[in-house]
């Protein structure tokens, strides 16, 4: 199915967890696929639903003048914080991707259209980094005069969560390109009919220049620089990913290298664009990108573990779709330093369930997951600090919001789904 | 030198990706190096006020350095050119390009548009090393029509595929927007004023759609004036070009044939009995002689310069408003 992350039937399999996006393959617009997806589709449990759905909770408004009389049960919920601002988000993500060919709008606004109830993590991190880097911008007694600015700053850095989702759809769209023959093109016939491929590639490409339109509309270069970084990252990764050879695969750097290009950079380099919009300094704008870039890699382990792991803390429930891929992530890697023998069972790849079924033999006789964990504890805490390390600030909105940043360094590691 | 620069530009430590990025950058597949030529001409053609040359001594530092951020135009836009080659490829299936097998043909369709995605974004970083906000917007743009052009092509309906109106927009986005656009950033980047800058688009604009009429015309004739020696690409793609959308205004059965598309080849020698009978062709080019005569019109109100240089430039540039008219390939 064109737009689904479960698109790797074929051997070369090509992708790690794309964090925060799956999706139902209800294309209406689209031509059937050539093979089935609904048997994958529920073996796939490492995949966050990312859906702009409103939120189930009230709705808290988040205004950054002043505090309204709190609501307790919110505060402990980080997403709930930013949920009125990410459906303005939402919208304008809408409206921006509305174009004069309606086979472009649907194709890319699906990505945008997801019913599912969901977690909406990326800008929900970039709206709370947004409040939680509002520091010196204007003291709250001198908000009044300033209230245009502050508009508009917030308006700029909502901006950047709204490029940072249309550069991610894009390249999971672009990743999606196959190189079967699933086209089926009609040239030269009247309904002309776009293939899979090409609908994913023009959605993409359509989604990315509108990116870049964007942007350059925030008369930021640095910025401009930052997020185009950021696509060149993600076409880098999934090379890698499509391209490794053996040493590479067993490597654990090459592992990690991989994850920060098409997982971490994404976030960590949005966050720190965050930054650089609302004038902080390099230093604190560096604490952005730290943050960012480590939860995103916390993210990604877990979602490692939770791949062999399911919701239940033994291995074997989760949907193993990473290792029936090919893709070898954290939990072996760790799993072959302790016992060389898999690095064999690793080369001779998984086409086999058998071989599935020695490797998870010797993952559960490791200590894989369990490092997997630590390690991703390791870069949760680091992130934690990168917060901590951020200046002073008595505005209650301000506290917050890093309190629900930090918050969200504890849940990345103890979920379960 | 812009060439080389372009090589290095890609570089890039995933070797798959590199060697897919650099693909067309190789020497001999370049393509006519038109775009790049223009642009460097367009910048010594502007570069009038910004230093007498009495004055050139100990400005040449700023001199050299405002030539190396033009050069960097021509560099991105041709790299924003290739990017959107390699997709257009594997949008269209195709199997050469400039004479060599196309990337999506040798190595994949996916590395394809990866690789296109790649010069992109390496594009958009060059151009933010530019800090010029303006200039970054209007290549941003052009990255916009570009999609849009093609999308346009892909998408349309009958109606839109008989209309030069819709054509000739699609046309803009897809060929012309390019080279105006970049012609009007080195204008912004040597600081000339926003009728300077005008002008210049105005050139790369008309000089453009210039060059896209008389490749629509050399796609039916090749390189005899009859018709059917071309290599008929376009219409066989069904892709209808200028030549054709004229004759069906001369002879409205054609637009019949179009409809049925041209799958079948009987249907293909129909329409070219059509246009043979009419004045398409000759239209297409007298289309194009107006472009280019527009192109030229605007280099000659470009405010006068005593530089040898720049005088040069501009003879170049109006030269190659002929050039475009007369090509036969």
């Amino acid at each position: 199915m064109l737009f689904s992350r479960i698109s790797r039937i074929r051997s070369t399999g090509s992708n790690g967890c794309r964090w925060f996006l799956s999706h139902k393959p209800h294309l209406q617009f689209l031509n059937p696929p050539a093979y089935s997806y609904s048997s994958t589709h529920k073996v796939l449990g490492c995949r966050e639903n990312f859906s702009w759905g409103l939120p189930a909770l009230h709705g808290f408004r988040h205004n950054i003048h002043h505090q309204s009389s709190s609501l307790v049960e919110e505060q402990n919920d980080p997403f709930s914080l930013v949920a009125d601002e990410l459906s303005m988000v939402a919208n304008r993500l809408r409206l921006m991707v509305v174009t004069e060919v309606p086979k472009l709008a649907s194709a890319a606004e699906y990505f945008f259209k997801m019913g599912v109830e969901g977690k909406r993590f990326r800008p929900t991190v970039l709206l709370l980094m947004a409040t939680a880097m509002n520091i010196s911008i204007l003291e709250p007694s001198l908000r009044g005069p300033g209230d245009a600015l502050t508009k508009e700053l917030r308006a700029r850095q909502q901006r950047i969560a709204e490029i940072t989702e249309m550069i991610h759809v894009a390249s999971l769209l672009h990743d999606d390109v196959l190189d079967d023959a699933d086209t089926r093109r009609g040239i030269g016939s009247l309904n002309f009919v776009m293939g899979n491929k090409q609908l994913a590639v023009l959605a993409g490409d359509f989604l990315l220049s509108r990116a870049c339109v964007a942007l350059a509309s925030l008369k930021n270069t640095e910025v401009v620089s930052l997020l185009a970084k950021v696509v060149e990252h993600l076409v880098t990764g999934e090379t890698m990913q499509m391209t490794t050879t053996c040493e590479q695969r067993c490597s654990m750097e090459y592992y990690m290298q991989k994850t920060y290009y098409k997982t971490a950079s994404l976030i960590s380099n949005s966050c720190k664009a965050i930054a650089l919009l609302g004038g902080q300094t390099a230093e604190v704008a560096m604490l952005a990108y730290e943050y960012g870039k480590n939860l995103g890699l916390a993210y990604q382990l877990i979602d490692d573990v939770l791949d062999f792991t399911g919701t239940s803390a033994s291995l074997g429930k989760g949907s193993l779709s990473d290792i029936r891929h090919g893709i070898i992530t954290a939990p072996i890697l760790f799993a072959m330093e302790e016992f060389p023998q898999l690095r064999e069972v690793v080369d001779r790849g998984f086409d086999d369930p058998a071989n599935v079924d020695l490797a998870l033999d010797y993952l559960g006789k490791s200590r894989g997951i369990q490092r997997a964990r630590e390690l991703a504890k390791k870069h949760a805490n680091i992130a934690a600090e990168a917060i901590d390390s951020l200046p002073e600030s008595n505005d209650e909105d301000v506290r917050k919001s890093r309190r629900a940043l930090l918050d969200l360094t504890e849940r990345v590691i103890t979920r379960t789904k | 030198m812009v060439a080389n620069r372009l090589r290095l530009m890609v570089v890039t430590e995933v070797p798959k990706l590199a060697s897919a990025a650099e693909y067309f950058f190789k020497m001999g597949v370049e393509g006519k190096r038109f775009r790049p030529t223009v642009l460097l001409l367009m910048a010594t053609a502007m570069n009038i006020s910004i230093l007498e040359p009495s004055l050139r001594g100990p400005g040449d530092a700023l001199t050299k350095e405002l030539r190396a951020r033009q050069q960097r135009i021509a560099e991105i836009t041709e790299m924003i050119h290739v990017a959107s080659l390699l997709h257009d490829d594997v949008l269209d299936d195709a199997d050469t390009r400039r004479g060599i097998g196309s990337l999506n043909f040798v190595m994949g369709n996916k590395l394809a548009v990866l690789a296109g995605d790649f010069l992109l974004s390496r594009a958009c970083v060059a151009l933010a090393s530019l800090k010029n906000t303006e200039v970054v917007s209007l290549l941003a743009k052009v990255v916009e029509h570009l999609v849009t052009g093609e999308t346009m092509q892909m998408t349309t309906t009958c109606e839109q595929r008989c209309s030069m109106e819709y054509y000739m927009q699609k046309t803009y986005y897809k060929t012309a927007s390019l080279i105006s656009n970049s012609c009007k950033a080195i204008a912004l980047l040597g600081g000339q004023t926003a009728e300077v800058a005008m002008l210049a688009y105005e050139y790369g604009k008309n000089l453009g759609l210039a060059y896209q009429l008389i490749d629509d015309v050399l796609d039916f004739t090749g390189t005899s004036a009859s018709l059917g020696k071309g290599s008929l690409s376009d219409i066989r793609h069904g892709i209808i070009t200028a030549p054709i959308l004229f004759a069906m205004e001369e002879f409205p059965q054609l637009r019949e044939v179009v409809d049925r598309g041209f799958d079948d080849p009987a249907n293909v020698d129909l329409a070219l009995d059509y246009l043979g009978k009419s004045r398409g062709i000759q239209r297409a080019r007298e289309l194009a002689k107006k472009h280019a005569n527009i192109a030229a019109e605007a280099i000659d109100s470009l405010p006068e310069s005593n530089d040898e240089d720049v005088r040069k430039s501009r003879r170049a540039l109006l030269d190659l408003t002929e050039r475009v008219i007369t090509r036969t390939k």
